[in-house]
């Protein structure tokens, strides 16, 4: 293809996904360009101003560990930071944090401006090129010809976005920005299997008009958690959220006018996601619950405009006006935005290898919203991974898979690319087989090594991981070695231990990291008195929480395999589904398709019963 | 989910018999059928759930190959769930043959051994535990068998298991719940409803894994072993044991010792008898019965029935036997009470007290009469239990691998009990739980993790 400008890796779409993958190609080395239809927009947040959750926070940790850019970003624009799940074990804890949306959005694009090797380029992509079956790059809307090696598409909720308030509707990919249909056509004339999916987003407030004597407050936490390996401490000042609650004279206007919604008269084709329903999906669903929580969530230091967590609708204007009206402290409220359902193409992720290279095109890769996903965090985590991948491809280099053993980026992976999705995907702890070994503060423990080989983190990243695991050595060592005994009295006194001193009295350190009556917080205290204050606190609650779950890691192993005695079991490459006696048409077909590479893999395929893995398993072991 | 492959099988045993069957199951069913059937009425083959008279016709010869009635049972309304036809045939395996054949040439594949009830479960005809039951059915040697086999083939285990399985679940659902959406710590209202599922299934799992105690020996029969000396009436005692089970009288799966067995039943359930000492002669005793020689019955026997003349007084012989015998395997048959019981007289005299005081697990009975027979058959099924009192048609696992199955569900259980009520973080304890719904599953089939989650999300939304 003859073309105006050459890049080894294109990335179109500079949303979450898209800033990631885009971000890391560069930094591998590849000649990176990112086409977005407007450069203002890069690292938008379309909804939530938050970053982190349970389970996600895990994610962009991991993003980080790789060398990526999303928790740098948030440690420096987040304006309130809370830990969850404190109070429970370490493996479901996780960060969150809310950021001020401009601050977010205007740094990402600073950052990304500054990484050499990366160009941005304001365009439309109409369409992508390729010879026979290997891309050669894209063609712009105004015939501008960009060639690339390799292709990564991170549409976010653009392909043929359709935007519903009420009963109006009109192409859009998020409010006020157009929607790629050109892009779409491309796509689908390729002959990918499509669906549609929805989301949905909230009105936004403004925030002098609401009176907060009426809601309870949720302070951020004393001392932040940072998201960011890199970050060592966060010392801006947080804001304060507020909670309060729906009721039902809200319920009783939002039933009155369910056949003005466009859920309900069955206006909107995708299907939604369950877990984060509108108000109108509450409402109906939760029929005997009085009241839904909702959290006011400020968008910034320097602005009045307040995201309400917990009512997307896509309500008509006026009924929206309404409903909100009647929440206690926003009887006088004025709405800056109306909250609108938006509902998008997206690609069977399928189609896609654990590379998330797609099957059919060579150099094509996709990650994101178009895979069927939800969430920043979840786009994130595949748009490191695709830019990585379409960077070593571009380069010629062997691409990389990420084991569902190893980090929940695995897990979604290998989720979306053996199940498809029916319903847009979000990460939960629960979906992790190794949930124990998956910590939100061990994540560059798992992925740090792995990016230091493919060459995604720079010298000092990689120094101070060197630094922290050898600080984690020295307090496990200490915790293995040093008595019980030899603490005295008044410490041990302080951790308030039930049961006998004959108990732990002959025990090492270790033994007391188990006990689900020692408190970590105070066995943190001891230690750091004892060894000194070499190693930073967080490392020593990394080696403390390696050793609450050290004696549950065989069983989590255990019950992994039981439940996949077989799951390693490569299955022949060549092996001819059709073949096999007694499997039927359905199940070959899927197999066919999917061509799962182990039987563990084909046995988590919705729609293969047990009784064909039993088949499948049988011809597979005999040959 | 059907198969497109049509299947064929002769259903009936081999051998001779008055009817056989040839099973057809699969979409071609009918129309390989209705190639060499002609109904006798005007219709052709393919009324559900009608028997048609008609006459199987070889379509190259035109020649009559027997009449037969054929039966079409329409999917989803069938054994396999695919359209499914039987042709009852006259019993000759010739005639079998050429109609497996016919079906063979017309497109049907001969089935794999259990291919129907494979095909039966993965169209959810059966679970996983019907699926067994089917094929314990078949091999039941015994009504009694035939009875708890039938029972799990109409999923009695699934349905005991089932509520089980979801009382589990909602307790895992709960403890997710409270990990991915909410962070209020669990009230100790909530914990000890919790709890109290728990203990629920532990103890209902309990009984069901004590049915197995008996239930194996139900399947797999039991060694009975009957000592005495000459002349107390060993036979007699035998004979009226198996009573009305006489005519059933089958090989059970072979053993190693050398000593002569008989395999027989007592009330439906398989026993080998030991003989000790040609108990199945007519005459009642062979005189060179060596105490060595039934020493080592008694050894290898689950019962041993030691059985004494009451009618006379206590011998040596009798009190080495009764030392011999272990007492947990044992049973003190009193015998011959229709007569004067001299050996209690003579008991009494010495030591005050009757036989029955100086031993456990004594029973008297009468061979001659019947008298004390229905005790002493309980007795022994006692006592395989383990002297649990399990009822004889309660639920019953009789097959190892389902034992192993509930046995460590029960394990699992019990440890995520006990840290929830020693406050062990959810996750932990999820583990347990998630092994516990594992272990169960292979009784009855996977409860995938997109079920759990679905549930949750059908009980809570998230907030923030």
């Amino acid at each position: 293809m003859r073309s105006d400008k050459q890049f080894d890796v294109i990335v179109i779409g500079a949303g979450h996904a898209g800033c990631e993958a885009a971000y890391i190609a560069a930094r591998i080395g590849a000649h990176t360009a990112l086409v977005t239809l407007d450069a203002n927009s890069i690292g938008q947040m379309s909804c939530n101003p938050a970053i982190g959750g349970i389970a996600k926070g895990h994610l962009v940790r991991e993003v980080d560990a790789l060398g990526g850019i999303m928790g740098e970003v948030i440690d420096a624009t987040g304006i309130q930071f809370r830990l969850l799940n404190r109070s429970r074990g370490p493996a479901v804890q996780s960060p969150r944090a809310q950021a001020d949306r401009n601050l977010y959005r205007t740094e990402m694009r600073r950052r990304l401006s500054i990484t050499s090797n990366l160009s941005i380029i304001e365009g439309e992509v109409a369409e992508i090129k390729f010879t026979g079956n290997q891309v050669t790059g894209v063609e712009l809307a105004d015939g501008t010809r960009i060639g690339g090696r390799a292709v990564v598409l991170t549409t976010g909720t653009f392909l043929n976005g359709l935007i519903h308030v009420g009963k109006k509707t009109f192409q859009a990919g998020r409010s006020g920005e157009p929607a790629s249909i050109k892009l779409a056509d491309c796509i689908r004339g390729i002959g990918f299997k499509t669906g549609r999916l929805k989301t949905g987003t909230p009105p936004r407030l403004d925030g002098r008009t609401i009176d907060y004597s009426k809601f309870d407050r949720q302070p951020g936490d004393e001392r932040p958690v940072p998201f960011s390996f890199k970050t060592e401490s966060i010392n801006r000042r947080q804001i304060e959220c507020s909670i309060g609650y729906t009721n039902e004279q809200v319920h009783d206007v939002i039933r009155n006018n369910l056949d003005k919604s466009p859920l309900y008269s069955g206006d909107i084709q995708g299907i939604g996601p369950r877990y984060c329903p509108s108000i109108e999906d509450k409402v109906v669903k939760f029929a005997e619950k009085s009241r839904h929580q909702i959290f006011l969530e400020p968008e910034g230091y320097d602005t009045y405009e307040v995201y309400p967590n917990g009512i997307s609708t896509s309500m008509a204007e006026e009924v929206q006006h309404e409903f909100v009206r009647r929440i206690a402290g926003l009887e006088n409220v004025k709405l800056l935005r109306p909250g609108y359902a938006v509902e998008y193409d997206f690609v069977d992720p399928r189609e896609l290898f654990a590379s998330l290279e797609t099957k059919v095109v060579r150099g094509l890769f996709h990650a994101g919203q178009i895979n069927g996903t939800s969430g920043y965090e979840e786009a994130a985590g595949q748009g490191i991974v695709a830019g990585m991948n379409a960077a070593l491809t571009s380069l010629g280099r062997p691409t990389v898979e990420f084991d569902r053993a190893a980090s929940y980026i695995g897990v979604m992976i290998d989720d979306l690319v053996t199940k498809g999705a029916d319903e847009p995907y979000r990460m939960f702890t629960s979906r992790a087989e190794m949930r124990l070994s998956l910590r939100y503060d061990n994540a560059d423990q798992r992925l740090t090594p792995l990016a230091r080989e493919i060459g995604s983190i720079d010298e000092p990243t990689w120094e101070r991981f060197l630094k922290r695991q050898s600080d984690i050595a020295q307090v496990k060592d200490y915790l293995q070695t040093a008595r019980v005994a030899d603490l005295g009295e008044e410490r041990l006194g302080e951790l308030q231990l039930g049961g006998s001193a004959d108990a732990y009295g002959g025990k090492r350190l270790d033994y007391l990291a188990r006990r689900p009556d020692c408190s970590p917080q105070k066995l943190l205290e001891i230690i750091k008195t004892s060894i000194g204050s070499e190693a930073h606190e967080a490392q020593i609650m990394v080696a403390i929480n390696d050793l609450r779950y050290a004696g549950y890691l065989k069983d989590q192993e255990t019950l992994a395999r039981r439940r996949g005695r077989y799951d390693e079991l490569p299955i022949p490459a060549e092996m001819e589904f059709s073949k096999i006696s007694g499997l039927s048409n359905e199940v070959v077909q899927k197999l066919t398709q999917i061509r799962p590479r182990t039987v563990g893999q084909a046995a988590r395929i919705p729609g293969i019963t047990p009784a064909a893995v039993s088949i499948l398993l049988v011809a597979t072991l005999r040959g | 989910m059907h198969s497109d492959d049509t299947i064929a099988a002769i259903s009936t045993p081999a051998g001779r018999g008055g009817i056989g069957v040839v099973r057809l199951s699969g979409p071609d069913s009918i129309k390989i059928a209705a190639s060499f059937f002609r109904a006798q009425s005007a219709n052709g083959p393919g009324v559900p759930n009608r028997a048609q008279f008609g006459r199987l016709i070889d379509p190259v010869t035109d020649e009559l190959i027997d009449e037969v009635v054929l039966t079409y049972f329409k999917a989803p309304h069938s054994y396999s769930g695919e359209d499914v036809v039987e042709i009852s045939c006259h019993g000759s395996p010739i005639i079998l043959a050429r109609v497996l054949q016919l079906s063979v040439d017309r497109g049907a594949r001969v089935a794999e051994p259990g291919e129907f009830t494979f095909r039966a479960f993965f169209n959810k005809r059966v679970d996983l535990a019907q699926a067994q039951a089917v094929r314990d059915v078949i091999n039941a040697q015994t009504q009694y068998q035939a009875r708890v086999a039938t029972k799990q083939l109409e999923g009695e285990l699934s349905s005991r298991i089932t509520p089980l399985k979801n009382a589990l679940v909602e307790v895992i659902v709960h403890l997710e719940s409270s990990v991915e959406f909410v962070e209020d710590d669990i009230s100790p209202e909530v914990a000890s409803t919790l709890i109290g599922k728990l203990t629920n299934a532990i103890n209902a799992l309990t009984a069901i894994a004590n049915s197995f105690a008996f239930g194996r020996f139900v399947k797999e029969g039991f060694d009975l072993a009957i000592v005495g000396r000459p002349n107390v009436g060993k036979s007699s005692v035998f004979n009226r044991l198996i009573g009305a089970d006489r005519a059933i009288v089958t090989e059970l799966p072979g053993t190693t010792r050398d000593a002569l067995y008989e395999s027989t039943s007592i009330s439906g359930v398989p026993v080998r008898l030991i003989d000790t000492a040609g108990i199945r002669e007519t005459t009642d005793l062979v005189e060179s019965i060596g105490i060595t020689r039934s020493r080592s019955a008694i050894a290898d026997a689950d019962i041993s029935l030691l059985v004494l003349d009451a009618s006379s007084t206590l011998q040596i012989e009798d009190v080495e036997l009764i030392d011999s015998v272990p007492e947990a395997r044992r049973i003190i048959a009193l015998n011959k009470i229709d007569l004067k019981n001299v050996l209690d007289d003579g008991m009494y005299e010495q030591t005050g007290a009757n036989f029955a005081h100086q031993h456990d697990n004594v029973m008297s009975i009468s061979a001659l009469t019947g008298s004390g027979f229905e005790q002493l058959t309980s007795k022994i099924f006692e006592r395989l239990s383990g002297d649990a009192t399990a009822e004889r048609d309660d639920i019953m696992l009789t097959d190892a691998r389902q034992h192993a199955a509930v046995q460590r569900a029960i394990e699992q259980l019990a440890d995520a009990r006990n840290w929830l009520i020693r406050g062990e973080l959810e996750e932990v304890i999820l583990l347990r739980l998630q092994g516990a719904l594992v272990a169960l599953g292979e009784i009855t089939g996977e409860t995938l993790t997109e079920d759990i989650l679905g549930q949750i999300f059908a009980t809570f939304c998230i907030g923030k």
